[in-house]
């Protein structure tokens, strides 16, 4: 944590001065982290219960087995499908969102009345709890009643196009899901990012004639990257940990194809009672979207940094 | 992008026009869909093949509403108002207290340089990366033994986790832009750092402040394992709730429709509200450089 | 309520017409609803009006009134039996003077609600709704009581425990001993059993007839129907069975045809479980099983749960299903597209066999061992299995599968669902061999997920099916040796 912890950024200033002054900040940020603190006792049981073997319905077999089941892990050919299968989930989903997230922003970026309509109504998708809108999805794609289905049939011709249930075509499936529920979250992101970047940059630009792509490649992007960072950083953390598509529309399946981390530890406790196994699992993925974030943190100081230097 | 030539010629119009229509169509076809189902009885939506003209009707809407209706005994209420009820109360207060906590703290982070400040600031989103999961079953036994169990201040509480990170990290950045020097010609005029910060940095934050308030909500509103694995049936929010339509006897998919079109209508006028305010917000010329 | 007593007491000839109507699938629950309160008969009313007697006659010689004022409080799946249950609840606090307040949650969650509630140790709840196998968990875990005392020693003596079908009361007592026999010596009893399902054959009297076929007789004579259904119905698939990828895909037709074949799932060999499913009865079941769903099942049937099952066959997009009796019961009435058109038959998958083995879920209710008020928790589950209030479900509500033998000689109840075809006989014929033909052992609900799983890839044509079971076994023997069990 503390090789992140001395950003130099020209605007801010030394809290100096009278106690009171320098105490100021930390009145300012230390409620939000006392009633996060909290947390961390759960946190800690959690970690505790991965170091042992513990399944409540054998309660009698409950013993500390230090970081058995984690070596486990490592010859377990299912825990390594769960690797790929939730890295490749989350790098389509993620690159795939922030690609079109950002494709849209730029669309909509004058503030027009009819964008500004478009970009709350496409906010829609990301209003229907995903629990939910899998049901729906389930239906829309079901063979017979399925709109999506018929759609398919009718203007593609793929009469046996089958969906999430078929391991070839299911983590396509809930991937188009995902993008449909969460781009919306990208593309407001960024939309809101866009619109507040100064506007001298680009009327320079344009009274020298700069083509549109050097403008896009060298000023939007450049300025907007913190934003981009911000936003791929939420849309990470929360992807990796995909929970809901996934569990309601295949369960994980078929076969192995779709068990990603937190449907595994999902089964693993709700299902299996396996306490330790899905202590365990979520630790990885913990440890997994810690390291993640730190790199990510990083950068966006170090953008933010130079963005502010640019002023 | 907007500002360049090629944007204005009548090609690129063209082009941005079908993209856009593409999008709009990719991207609301479902909700459209869905709304019509919202119409229609089981047996409509259950047509093979599935059909776009059908003969609307409003008992979905009316059972929902009426809370009746739905099941063999009659006594039975279907509690889909009340599991709104704690949506609207739960996501709202959730982002209120967050929005209480959050802004501040984005302020601190943003234009002081403090000992451990980062580390604080890390710590924060850090409650983003712990599983839900992993804190749920050991806070359920927590939760026993505090009395948070089944609590509406409970849940809240753990609503934090969604929401306060997403405040935090969102308006930071917005205080960041936001440049310093407004505010310090505001304090030399003899104001005070509160008045500073309340009439100045705020309103300056606005359009982040509001964006990440939204999506906050959101993320709130669409939580579904806190509720059901913390708290008892009544204070369950209509993500659990919508799932009473998917019975034994059979899944009411013209009621889970209806269910997500009620859904969506609060955070959907609160979006629209946000949206203006968003837009007022961005035109202020002081932030722009 | 019968015909006979028309006329009687002028007053209630209509509400009593009412009723037969909605007994006799005339009339749709809604509309009994609308008709009732257009009556001037709120659903309380015409529940007490129904049980006065009942009342009194259970009264007689128990002192119900012994925890009178105390407050139980029920988590509840959101089920057609619950329904019942609750709208029988004022008979229950009548008698015994206690209130009684219930959490439902919907049916995709319940479980998960149940394990969280218990693990966590809550003392909120004092019963609540459970199936045999999760109580392979919770007992171990030390979250039920074990009813045998309350059974033997604090039941009314009208209780009739020995009228509960002998396979069932069995199917929910274990000794908590990995591969011990269901109700074998030292078996505690971890629930009591209420309401269940045996696995046979719905089919579409309509669509069979439309493609001139009958009703399969053994598993190779279900491929042909089936495969010629979806040849020639103009739509509709041949054949609906589970294929989600859980536990549920495993224990309805499929563990009930791969009994039939003489399929087990473990063998005990000196006190240790080994994996039995790629034994050659196995085989020779899973090859046609899978074969059948290839070529007729539904095209996305490795998302099919029991409401997709469900809903294609009310809708008429399949010609049968091969899963619980009451799903095809309760997708005869409602608002289904199909309703009026099904027909029930009971099924022997293996040819070698006249005699179904029906595997069975059992809906009962179980004890928390938090519960803090365990005497009026036992009156509660007693009042609500016994005889008079299944009585009313099998009558009046959707409690269609009733555990006691007493229920199903009922000629009310016969009369009910007499009007549909082949449902009363596919019981008869089920019954005596109908139980629970998993091995009881605490690692179930892996062990059948991943069994689930197994059978997609085998569907998916991603592994051969001999191939497939071999593996799954393998890695099935590996887990029961990581748990000491095998």
């Amino acid at each position: 944590m503390s090789d992140i912890a001395h950003p130099v950024a020209a605007v801010r200033v030394h809290a100096t001065g009278p106690r009171s002054a320098r105490l100021l900040p930390y009145v300012l940020s230390l409620p939000a982290l006392l009633v996060c603190i909290g947390i961390l006792v759960p946190f800690g049981t959690a970690a505790w219960y991965s170091l042992q073997r513990y399944n409540l319905a054998m309660p009698f077999t409950r013993g500390f087995i230090g970081l058995d089941t984690y070596l486990d892990f490592l010859s377990d050919p299912d825990f390594w499908n769960t690797v790929q299968v939730s890295a490749i989930y989350t790098a389509a989903t993620v690159i795939l969102e922030l690609l079109l997230g950002l494709g849209i922003a730029l669309l909509l970026r004058q503030s027009t009345r009819l964008n500004n309509a478009i970009s709350v109504a496409l906010l829609m998708p990301l209003m229907t709890a995903p629990a939910i809108a899998a049901l729906m999805w389930k239906l829309m794609t079901n063979p017979g009643f399925g709109v999506l289905s018929w759609l398919v049939a009718r203007g593609l011709g793929v009469s046996d196009f089958k969906w999430a249930s078929d391991p070839r075509t299911s983590m396509l499936t809930v991937v188009l899901v995902d993008i449909w529920v969460y781009t919306p979250f990208m593309m407001i992101l960024l939309l809101a990012g866009l619109r507040s970047l100064p506007t001298q940059p680009f009327e320079a630009a344009r009274l020298d004639g700069v083509p549109g792509r050097f403008v896009f490649f060298r000023i939007t992007l450049p300025m907007l990257m913190p934003y981009i960072v911000t936003a791929t950083l939420f849309r990470l953390l929360d992807s990796i940990q995909q929970f809901d598509i996934v569990y309601a529309m295949t369960q994980g399946g078929p076969g192995d194809s779709l068990m990603v981390f937190q449907v595994r530890a999902y089964l693993e406790f709700f299902q299996y009672t396996n306490v330790g196994r899905s202590a365990a699992l979520m630790m990885i993925l913990w440890a997994i979207t810690y390291a993640l974030s730190n790199v990510f943190v990083k950068q966006w100081l170090k953008l933010r940094e130079r963005a502010h230097g640019a002023h | 992008m907007a500002h360049t030539d090629a944007h204005s010629s009548r090609l690129g119009r063209l082009l941005r026009g079908i993209a856009l229509t593409a999008v709009v169509v990719f991207f609301l076809f479902p909700i459209v869909w869905i709304v019509m189902m919202s119409f229609q009885t089981n047996e409509q939506i259950l047509r093979i093949p599935p059909r776009l003209v059908f003969e609307p009707t409003l008992i979905n809407y009316k059972a929902l509403i009426s809370g009746k209706l739905v099941t063999a005994a009659g006594s039975l209420d279907l509690p889909f108002m009340r599991n709104l009820g704690n949506s609207v109360l739960l996501s709202a207060v959730s982002v209120l207290v967050s929005l209480v906590l959050g802004v501040p703290a984005a302020y601190a982070f943003a234009r002081f340089r403090f000992r451990l400040g980062e580390n604080i600031a890390f710590t924060l989103l850090s409650f983003r990366f712990a599983p839900p999961l992993l804190v749920l079953l050991p806070l359920s036994l927590y939760f026993q033994d505090l009395g948070l169990a089944n609590t509406y201040t409970g849940l809240i509480w753990v609503y934090q986790l969604i929401c306060l990170p997403l405040i935090l990290w969102i308006v930071r950045g917005y205080f960041e832009d936001a440049s310093p020097d407004v505010e310090h010609a505001y304090r030399v005029d003899g104001h005070s750092w509160w008045r500073a910060f309340t009439r100045i940095a705020i309103p300056l934050a606005g359009p982040g402040i509001a964006a990440a308030g939204l999506l906050a909500f959101i993320f709130a509103w669409n939580n579904f394992v806190f509720a059901l694995i913390l708290a008892s049936a009544d204070k369950q929010p209509v993500t659990v709730g919508a799932l009473a339509f998917v019975t034994a006897s059979g899944i009411q998919y013209g009621q889970i429709a209806a269910a997500i079109v009620l859904s969506i209508l609060p955070t959907l006028a609160l979006a629209l509200y946000a949206q203006r305010w968003l837009v007022e917000g961005l035109s202020l010329g002081a932030v722009k450089g | 309520m019968t015909r006979e007593t028309k006329g009687e007491r002028p007053v209630h000839e209509k509400p009593r017409d009412l009723f037969d109507a909605f007994v006799a699938g005339r009339v749709g629950r809604r509309e009994l609803l609308r008709r009732t309160a257009a009556l001037g008969l709120g659903a309380t009313a015409a529940t007490t009006l129904l049980n006065a007697a009942q009342t009194r006659a259970l009264a007689a010689d128990y002192n119900w009134k012994a925890h009178q004022g105390t407050a139980l409080k029920l988590l509840l799946n959101k089920h057609p039996y619950a329904d019942a249950m609750i709208a029988d609840i004022e008979t229950f606090k009548n008698l015994t003077g206690m209130s009684v307040t219930w959490d439902i949650f919907p049916e995709d969650v319940y479980f998960d609600k149940v394990t969280a509630a218990l693990s966590s140790r809550s003392s909120e709840y004092d019963a609540f709704m459970t199936g045999a196998y999760q109580t392979w968990q919770y007992g171990p875990a030390g979250w039920l009581v074990d009813l045998n005392e309350y059974i033997k020693g604090k039941s009314a003596p009208n209780y009739d425990w020995d009228g509960v079908l002998e396979g069932l009361r069995a199917s929910t007592a274990w000794s908590g001993k990995p591969g011990d026999a269901l109700g074998g010596p030292g078996a505690k009893q971890w629930c009591v059993p209420w309401g269940f399902e045996l696995n046979n054959i719905s089919y579409n009297q309509r669509i069979f007839e439309k493609v001139g076929v009958h009703v399969p007789k053994n598993l190779p004579d279900m491929l042909e129907v089936a495969a010629k259904i979806t040849k020639d119905a103009g739509g509709p698939y041949g054949i609906g069975v589970r294929g989600s990828r859980s536990w549920a895909t495993i224990h309805p037709g499929f563990l009930s045809g791969y009994t039939n074949y003489g399929g087990r799932d473990f063998e005990m060999q000196g006190g240790k479980l080994k994996a039995a499913m790629n034994s050659p009865q196995s085989k020779e079941f899973t090859k046609l099983w899978v074969k059948m769903i290839q070529d007729s099942g539904p095209k996305n049937w490795a998302t099919y749960t029991w409401y997709q099952v469900g809903t294609d066959l009310g809708a008429g997009a399949s010609g049968m299903i091969y899963d619980a009796d009451i799903l095809g019961y309760f997708m005869n009435g409602g608002d289904n597209k199909e309703r009026g058109h099904l027909a029930y038959a009971a099924f022997a998958a293996n040819p070698k066999e006249s005699t179904p083995t029906a595997n069975v879920w059992i809906w009962s209710l179980a004890m928390s061992n938090f519960s803090t008020k365990k005497d009026a928790a036992w009156d509660f589950i007693q009042w609500a299995t016994g005889t008079d209030h299944d009585l009313f479900g099998a009558r009046k509500m959707d409690f269609v599968k009733p555990v006691r033998t007493k229920v199903w000689e009922d000629p009310e109840f016969k009369q009910k669902i007499g009007s549909y075809p082949g449902y009363l006989q596919q019981y008869t014929e089920t019954a005596p061999k109908a139980k629970i033909y998993f091995t009881p052992q605490p690692l179930f609900f892996n062990l059948t997920t991943d069994w689930a799983a197994a059978l997609q890839r085998m569907v998916a044509k991603e592994v051969p099916v001999d191939e497939g079971l071999d593996k799954l076994a393998e890695n099935i023997n590996r887990q029961l040796k990581g748990a000491g069990l095998g």
